[in-house]
């Protein structure tokens, strides 16, 4: 049993709140699991052209996104390779080369070093320019229009990275033949948070909708997910599951097969939508799905940080700035065969709802700061948290993949994305890191 | 552009003095009795572009904070009356301070552009302290009832949002 085995206790839903303080345990998370896993760094359609680019980030490095002039996609350290500045400040753009404002180094948007002022003069013309390109990701692959990346060579294929929740990314990613776009920019918000309590939050917390967002509930009124009402009442969960057990990614989904449009002022543009396209997308996507999943009010968490809320129609990544804050960028993400005037809709409803100024995020930040600021102290660092909802109703569905709970008022999905935690905390390479798509596969790789 | 006259110049800086006064103390419905029917309110954050940057067709439209019209700011002050918004209770101290006013003239005769400079600090529980900055365009028309805000659009200064809210107007 290693030292951090104790931080986490996968049976009976427990954590030490010392996981949402301590600046040692960022710096093993920044090495483990943000430096090992796939992230998701941009969408296609941020990048079309040859030397578009996107300024983000992987944890805590910086990384610019670029398409290729063959079409491919290539993604670097935002970093000089002489003095190490930072080699763009733009958030996106288009660029045929990179060139450092600090010595003038210039990089083509395949990264080689292309331009070094004074090259004769100073440097006698013996520097190798082929050794100071700058510094690649390990891999990068597409899966489906959102381009991910890892620094880890070692890392499994994205595609067994994702694994069978892909059934569920599918339902959005690829129920619309010609995909999907980000709408609108990035709104970016700083928080004095631990990147993990919204990730735990949108990954299972259906528990604090009737009483957190109370308020934005009320408003927006025509909202009963999986029965759940204003006021933390309603916990008749039947057509609702909580699905988990996909190495570390979840899945929260309402099966009704049009709740996600329940928060909109006027429904009936997108719910026409629905009706006017579902025969395409159950011939795509088969009955279940058809009808079940798309449309449904859905999140889904690709560990570690990044969330997608199909039906609200949000895409959203945390990016961890130390062991007390991140930096949340939200878009809107549509069927690229929406309407203009439905994409507009939709914009409109992302940032009423969850942007800055959202009336449902406005209600989450304060917690989460505070969960944060209780974790610090002496002696509240050293007390514990639970997750022990509805612990023993994991089952097993022929319809859909993974170990799937009753309900969406239920803790099972952040009991498993604290187990992934600590698997990939606890593994010296990917080699000790466990893969399992099912409550059987779950079972018999716990605590291995 | 021509500069309005020093009555409706210092009337219309009594009315952002005043619309002030009013948000910082939440007054919401007095607010909205400042605001047209047809208010056009909103928001946007900047983009870190550069300047030469020539992917402007692909680029993408910048995404509003605020893009409101008085249905949706009345369902925003409506939740804030429902009495379960807990980041606001215990009440949170909010000023709102007005600067740079500068008046013109538009081609309607009873309306004028009115610029001016927002910032706005708030303190929440113990020590903690945010600032936002804003640049706010507005236009205002003179109503049979007095001055009513028709349209305001404002650029939030930060390319990210520091604060875990805003659950206030600007």
């Amino acid at each position: 049993m290693s030292k951090l085995d104790d931080l986490i206790d996968f049976k009976t839903g427990r954590q030490k709140r010392v996981i949402y303080s301590d600046p040692d345990i960022y710096e093993q998370e920044l090495e483990k699991i943000f430096a090992r896993s796939w992230l998701f760094v941009a969408h296609v359609c941020q990048i079309k052209e040859p030397g578009d680019f996107i300024r983000t980030f992987m944890g805590e490095d910086e990384v610019l996104v670029v398409r290729q002039k063959d079409g491919g996609v290539k993604a670097f350290l935002n970093s000089c390779t002489h003095r190490g500045n930072r080699l763009c400040k733009a958030d996106h753009g288009n660029k045929k080369t990179f060139v450092c404002n600090y010595h003038g180094w210039g990089f083509g948007t395949d990264g080689a070093l292309n331009g070094v002022p004074l090259e004769k003069e100073a440097y006698y013309n013996k520097l190798d320019k082929g050794k100071f390109g700058l510094i690649e990701v390990a891999q990068i692959k597409n899966y489906k229009g959102l381009i991910f990346a890892t620094f880890d060579e070692e890392a499994p294929s994205l595609e067994e990275y994702l694994g069978e929740m892909k059934w569920y990314l599918d339902s959005w990613l690829d129920a619309m033949p010609e995909g999907t776009e980000l709408i609108g920019t990035a709104m970016k918000v700083e928080l004095p948070v631990n990147w993990k309590l919204p990730v735990e939050n949108v990954s299972g917390d259906g528990y604090h909708l009737g009483w957190a967002h109370a308020g934005a509930m009320t408003v927006t009124s025509s909202l009963t997910v999986g029965g759940l009402e204003v006021g933390n009442t309603g916990t008749d969960n039947d057509g609702a599951v909580s699905v988990a057990g996909l190495n570390g990614h979840t899945v929260l989904a309402a099966l009704d097969g049009q709740s996600g449009y329940g928060f909109y002022p006027d429904p009936t543009i997108p719910l026409q939508y629905l009706k006017d396209n579902r025969e395409t997308v159950i011939g795509r996507l088969g009955k279940y799905r058809g009808e079940h999943l798309w449309g449904s009010q859905i999140n889904l968490t690709i560990f570690p940080n990044l969330q997608m809320l199909p039906g609200l129609n949000w895409f959203r990544i945390y990016h961890p700035k130390g062991p007390g804050k991140f930096e949340m960028w939200t878009w809107a993400m549509v069927d690229k065969e929406m309407s203009d005037e439905l994409k507009q809709m939709i914009l409109d409803n992302v940032s009423r709802t969850f942007g800055p100024a959202g009336l449902f995020d406005n209600d989450d930040g304060d917690n989460l700061q505070a969960i944060t600021e209780q974790s610090r102290g002496w002696r509240t660092r050293q007390m514990d948290v639970y997750t022990n909802m509805a612990i023993g109703g994991e089952q097993t569905r022929d319809e859909m993949p993974g170990v799937v709970s009753d309900g969406l008022v239920c803790e099972q999905n952040q009991r498993y994305v604290y187990r992934r935690w600590l698997e990939m905390m606890n593994a010296d390479s990917w080699a000790d890191i466990p893969n399992y798509n099912s409550l059987e596969e779950a079972r018999a790789t716990e605590g291995k | 552009m021509v500069q309005a006259a020093d009555d409706v110049y210092l009337a219309l800086q009594r009315e952002l003095f005043h619309e002030a006064r009013l948000l910082s103390a939440a007054d919401y419905d007095g607010w909205v009795s400042m605001l047209a029917d047809n208010i056009k309110y909103s928001m946007d954050m900047p983009q870190r572009r550069f300047i030469e940057d020539k992917s402007n067709d692909r680029a993408p439209k910048k995404t509003p904070i605020f893009d409101d019209d008085m249905a949706a700011l009345k369902m925003r002050i409506e939740r804030f009356k429902t009495g379960f918004v807990w980041a606001e209770n215990p009440i949170n101290s909010i000023r709102h301070i007005i600067s740079n006013v500068e008046v013109f003239e538009t081609k309607t005769d009873n309306e004028f552009t009115v610029y001016s400079i927002m910032e706005v600090h708030r303190s929440r529980l113990d020590a903690e302290r945010k600032r936002l900055t804003a640049g706010r365009k507005d236009l205002w028309q003179v109503s049979e009832t007095g001055y009513k805000l028709v349209k305001r659009t404002a650029t939030l200064d930060d390319g990210v949002v520091l604060d875990s809210n805003m659950n206030f107007f600007f």
